[in-house]
């Protein structure tokens, strides 16, 4: 049981130069930005993320609805989870989303003997100047790549999984922010479960969303091996945005604008997954917040300052599947946290009443509603 | 360094908990499997209850409650047999014959017990018993009127049949698995009584028949849900509230057509008639039949006969000469009667002089086992058949054959009677038979007083009946057919007759009886004849050898009639007419007023036009009570059928013209908020927008987002292509949807619309030129007279009182499925433990 431990810090060259001129500073620890900075235009931050997009679709093929979302979590300020099989660019993606902005980046790769100083970092007693010095660990960085998170321990992982919610590290009773903009990309590979910590369902709600890669079709695949033969697709991404870009492009997204209904639509669909037989935890109120904030970046990514139901709908499966947990029954049947939410979503109306339309199709519950919805999963003496 | 996967304790927990819970269900989904449970029981129960209670409905074509015991025990020994058997998981077949052998062997121990083997087991002395019995039955229904004697054979053959009848049911709930088809072996029990009872099934009957009956679709509902009736699932919504609109519509239905088709007491079937399947009018018992012939909306049994009296007789079939029971029935008196009617005597002496009067009868359709002949009959000739005749009442009554198809002519003696020989009259009658004389037993309290306060202060006989007469002349009294079947005393019987007096409203056998009985209370002998009161001239002429040309007269069945006969020693028989409005007011009953010669039917108290003006005669159940009225009433009369379908025409013509007016208001007032400026615009396009759509075919889904409705609609081809013929109403669609999202989800007052100033309605319209053009000529039809939209709202807005009654209901479901569920793993628990 040799775990072979990798170097944690993967960081970009230091002497990359950017599109927009600015230069790599060290790890980000006295790098602070006061507040966000002023928000881009519509055309500004279109051309943007599609710079970004089209960076990332270079590097992996056919995967662009994948990209999409990355970036879209990137931009609502959340964390991305990816899940699938081994093999199928989990990890490539995150690199290349990271690459293709100019902002630091570091990977860790989760071990089980993984220490949760390794990630935050460590005060180191310095002899010269005889006082205690703080070593930054892996978290401090834009966007931090943690592979194969649930094979390190749960320490570690909580370790993690409180700067991913707070956005600081607390060492030794003194906290240090971490800069802005801040994103884990964590990936875990659900199939080989031998000697792993699978991350409990309350710490999977602190990441925004989940993405299963899945296959790539045939004419990807044809591509990927002619292209991906000899060199690494990475090596030919070049950072497209800048680190303050992405802050402008961040709070462009903070400013589009919601609508009372939209509100309104994003409640009754976490009171829909509460109130569902077929769970047995439905989705948080914090998950109904980064619905509504990454439903915000798919608006701007659009190119509108408004949310649309649209939004909504479009993320909800990736926001909130991994959030909630099936009921016994329903799992035995062969449902799955997607075709709940799916379920869920062809029931709540959008729009309460537009007018005296009719409303058509399936005005019931294909999951009868409980009497009361419950905070804690139910229990049966 | 542990590798055992670590969780979180409320994990655990929540699997320990799931798997505690699947563990007790496990069981019970187990035994139900491999048991049968409650379900034959609590079934068997429901038929029972279904059978047992519509057979209520047979109190009234049986009497009183005694046949009632057998019927459940009958009813309820085979269906709880049946559900034995089930139980015990014998195949169908089996099961059935089980259930035949109980049904025998429960008879058997009912009826036969004496008959039988040890009680129950039939042998050949049953076979004897049944055949005596069955005849008797046959005898019952042949012979008797409703309501009958509950007889062993009557008794007994409504035992087996209901008995059958849950055989029926039985395996139409659960071998064929069809609990709803169920029903009409229920609605074949309350056939029964709907065709026999005047007041129909009743309410006893129909509501334990209701009951019974869901009572088998909630057994069938609760232990062998189809799946395609579960309310619950997912593809089949809403089935509670399509269920209760079904029902309401229905009844909406049921009331409406009551208000637009003219009245129910006209019409092919008025109210309180009864189908009769042997033809109309048997006479088995004519009073019975009566107040059925009177309501006869067509007039069947027309009888014309032709006579030298100088006014239209009356025609008597029979008499009715008891008054006790709760049926009264003419008594035929068998063994008295003598045959031939060559010559006919009552043998009663008779001081008043008599004219003796020819009439010829042809009877025609009309079917009775009486002969209508004028009083007092002496000789009947030209008859085919044999006939007896009884010399108590001069009633004629066929052998071995009836009246149908009989021309005769019969002499008769019509004695002239005066007031002052009638006031001569001895007061206590004497020379009578007892039979006529004898006061009913048990008379009701308001019939002796009435019969009391009326007679005071009068003397004689004469004056009494006078009094009598008068009095149920007054206008007091008023003539209706439909009031004693609305009251529920359409028939005889003292007891109706106390609801008589109390209403003071009925018709002649009511007034008839009504002084018949009160006669004998005041000592005056009396009988009821029945028959036909004076008929119209038709103004034709009959040749009679010896009598010239005679004029003709008719009647019909709408002129049957009733009328009392009071004895006068020394004078005979004397018809008197109490009811008013109807037959002709001899002159002697009348105490002052001058002989009034040919009053008839019709011009009686003014209330209908003359003979010879208008030969076809008005309804006579129209109770019309003050005179005068006669030509209004006539042109009312004729003008009404028209006014009701004009106004029936009017109401259908606003019915299936609002949902069109409906639409198109709706979309006037949307596009007209749409033209008040830019605000308001978008929404209402945009609502009628999906209503152009809804009418078309492409219904927005509730949970579906505007702009994946405006892309499925667009894709749908419901407005051509986009760069074909449709690119008008492509782009209009389309940006509508904009101005939509815009206005709903954007920022408050953000972006202008696309186009100008109300350019909405220009691209609704566009819009919908496109959808006609391309819609089937059906769904164009569709849209244009029964908008889906508006039928849509109108269904969801009717439903609404069952939504919300529903909600509570399905709480108050949910909590009784909760509580049982936890009483029935409480007894788990205490049991295993």
């Amino acid at each position: 049981m040799d775990y072979h431990r990798t170097s944690i810090h993967e960081v970009l060259p230091e002497d990359h130069a950017f599109q927009d001129g600015s230069a790599v500073e060290g790890n980000g620890v006295a790098r602070r930005p006061a507040r966000l900075p002023a928000a881009m235009d519509a055309e500004q931050f279109h051309a943007a993320s599609e710079r970004i997009l089209k960076a990332i679709n270079t590097v992996i093929d056919g995967k662009a609805e994948a990209a999409k979302l990355a970036l879209t979590v990137l931009l609502a300020q959340g964390h991305l989870l990816l899940e699938d099989v081994p093999g199928v660019g989990k990890t490539l993606l995150a690199k290349t989303l990271a690459r293709s902005i100019d902002c630091s980046v570091s990977r860790i790769q989760f071990t089980p003997d993984l220490l949760p100083s390794d990630v935050t970092g460590v005060s180191i007693y310095n002899q010269a100047s005889r006082s205690f010095e703080f070593r930054p660990g892996a978290v401090f960085a834009n966007i931090v790549i943690g592979d194969e998170i649930n094979r390190a321990s749960a320490k570690t992982q909580s370790a993690l999984l409180e700067c991913m919610e707070e956005h600081q590290v607390t060492v030794d009773g003194k906290s240090y922010t971490l800069d802005e903009p801040f994103m884990v990309v964590a990936t875990q590979n659900p199939i080989e479960m031998e000697g792993t910590y699978p991350l409990p369902e309350a710490q999977r709600d602190r990441f925004m969303a989940r993405i299963s890669m899945g296959y790539p079709d045939k004419d990807a695949e044809m591509e990927m091996l002619e292209t991906h033969q000899a060199t690494s697709p990475l090596t030919r991404v070049t950072a497209v945005v800048s680190a303050g870009g992405v802050a402008a492009m961040i709070a462009t997204v903070q400013q589009v604008y919601v609508s009372q209904s939209i509100k309104e639509y994003t409640v009754s669909l976490g009171r829909a997954t509460r109130e569902s037989s077929m769970l047995r935890l439905g989705a948080s109120p914090r998950s109904m917040l980064q619905l509504l904030r990454a439903a915000k970046a798919t608006a701007a990514l659009a190119g509108r300052d408004f949310v649309l139901p649209d939004d909504v709908v479009s993320v909800a499966e990736a926001v909130l599947a991994h959030r909630i947990i099936l009921d016994r029954k329903a799992a035995s049947t062969g449902e799955t946290p997607q075709s709940v939410i799916r379920a869920v979503l062809a029931r709540i109306p959008v729009t309460p009443d537009v007018g005296g339309a009719p409303v058509s199709g399936n005005g019931r519950s294909p999951l009868p509603a409980r009497a009361a919805p419950s905070p804690v999963p139910p229990h049966r003496s | 360094m542990t590798l055992a996967p670590q969780r979180h304790p409320g994990a655990d927990a929540d699997t320990a908990r799931a798997e505690d819970a699947a563990t007790v269900l496990a069981p019970a989904d187990a035994t139900r499997r491999q048991r049968v449970g409650a379900h034959p029981w609590v079934m068997a129960l429901a038929i029972a209850t279904a059978v047992a209670g519509a057979a209520l409905g047979l109190n009234g074509v049986l009497r009183g409650w005694v046949w009632y015991a057998p019927v459940v025990t009958t009813v309820f020994t085979v269906s709880l047999t049946m559900a034995g058997l089930r139980a015990l998981r014998w195949r169908t077949v089996f099961v059935g014959l089980g259930g035949l052998a109980s049904l025998v062997l429960i008879l058997t121990f009912t009826f036969f017990r004496p008959h039988s083997i040890i009680g129950f087991i039939p042998s050949g002395a049953t076979m004897t018993q049944l055949g005596r019995y069955l005849r008797r039955a046959s005898e019952t229904v042949l012979a008797e009127s409703a309501p009958v004697a509950p007889n062993a054979g009557i008794v007994l053959l409504v035992c087996a049949a209901l008995g059958l009848l849950v055989m029926l049911i039985d395996a139409l709930a659960f071998p064929l698995a069809l609990p709803a088809t169920s029903g009409l072996g229920i609605l074949a029990i309350l056939v029964v009584p709907a065709m026999v009872k005047p007041q129909s099934v009743g309410v006893l009957g129909f509501a334990g028949a209701a009951i019974g009956y869901l009572l088998i679709l909630a057994s069938s509902q609760w232990f062998a849900p189809d799946p395609r009736t579960r309310a619950d699932t997912a593809r089949n919504p809403g089935q509670l509230r399509r269920a209760s609109l079904t029902g309401a519509l229905a009844l909406t239905v049921t009331l409406l057509l009551q208000l637009v088709i003219p009245g129910f007491d006209q019409g092919t079937f008025p109210q309180g008639s009864r189908l009769n399947p042997f033809g109309a009018a048997t006479g088995l018992n004519p009073m019975i039949s009566l107040g059925n012939s009177l309501r006869s909306p067509t007039g069947d049994g027309r009888i014309t006969y032709a006579t030298n009296s100088p006014s239209a007789p009356y025609l008597r079939s029979v008499t009715v000469d008891s008054f006790n029971g709760d049926s009264w029935s003419p008594d035929d008196r068998e063994d008295t009667r003598r045959m031939g009617t060559g010559r006919m005597e009552s043998g009663l002496e008779s001081v008043a002089t008599e004219i003796r009067v020819v009439t010829a009868v042809n009877t025609g359709q009309f079917t009775s086992p009486y002969l209508p002949v004028p009083y007092a009959p002496e000789a009947v000739n030209g008859l085919t058949g044999r006939w007896s005749w009884d010399p108590a009442t001069l009633s004629i009554k066929g052998l071995d054959t009836n009246s149908r198809d009989q021309q005769y002519v019969v002499l008769s003696a019509a004695p002239q009677l005066t007031r002052d020989l009638l006031e001569q009259a001895p007061t206590p009658a004497q020379g009578v038979p007892e039979l006529f004389l004898r006061p009913p037993a048990n008379v009701p309290e308001i019939v002796l007083t009435t019969a009391e306060s009326v007679t005071a202060g009068s003397e004689t006989s004469y004056a009494r009946a006078v009094a009598i007469q008068k009095y149920l002349r007054s206008p007091e009294f008023t003539y209706s057919l439909q009031s004693p079947v609305q009251g529920g005393y359409d028939g005889n019987g003292l007891s109706v007759l106390a609801d008589f007096l109390t209403q003071k409203s009925g018709y002649c056998i009511h007034f008839a009886s009504a002084m018949a009985v009160m006669a004998r209370l005041e000592g005056i002998p009396s009988r009821i004849a029945v028959g036909y009161a004076p008929g119209r001239p038709t103004g034709g002429t009959v040749s009679i050898a010896g009598q010239g040309a005679l004029p003709e007269f008719e009647v019909d069945a709408r002129d049957a009639h009733a009328w009392p006969e009071l004895y006068f020693q020394g004078v005979g028989w004397v018809a008197f007419e109490p009811t008013p409005s109807r037959g002709v007011v001899p002159s002697y009953s009348t105490e002052n007023a001058p002989p009034s010669g040919a009053s008839t039917n019709e011009n009686n108290e003014g209330l209908l036009p003359p003979d010879d003006e208008n030969p076809t005669p008005l309804p006579q159940g129209a109770p019309v009570p003050l005179p005068g009225g006669q030509a209004p009433a006539d042109a009312g009369s004729q003008w009404l059928p028209l006014l009701y379908s004009a106004g029936a025409l009017l109401l259908l013509g606003v019915l299936m013209a609002s949902p069109q007016l409906a639409r198109r208001s709706v979309r006037r007032r949307r596009l007209k908020a749409g033209g008040e400026g830019n605000g308001g615009s978008a929404l209402p396009a945009f609502a009628e927008l999906r209503d152009l759509a809804t009418d078309y075919g492409v219904a927005p889904r509730s949970s579906e987002t505007p702009r994946h409705f405006s892309k499925r609609l667009r894709a749908s081809g419901a407005v051509g292509t986009a760069d074909g013929s449709g690119a008008a109403a492509h782009a209009a669609v389309a940006s509508l949807t904009d101005d939509f999202e815009r206005h709903q989800y954007g920022r408050p007052g953000g972006g202008a619309d696309n186009g100008a100033e109300n350019a909405a309605a220009a691209r609704i319209a566009a819009i919908r030129a496109t959808l006609r053009a391309h819609a089937r000529p059906l769904a164009r039809v569709r849209a244009a007279c029964l908008p889906p939209s508006v039928m849509g709202t109108w269904r969801r807005s009717m439903s609404a009182p069952v939504r919300a009654l529903s909600q509570p209901a399905n709480r108050t479901r949910r909590s009784v499925a909760g509580s049982w569920l936890r009483t029935r793993d409480l007894f788990r628990r205490a049991r295993r433990s």
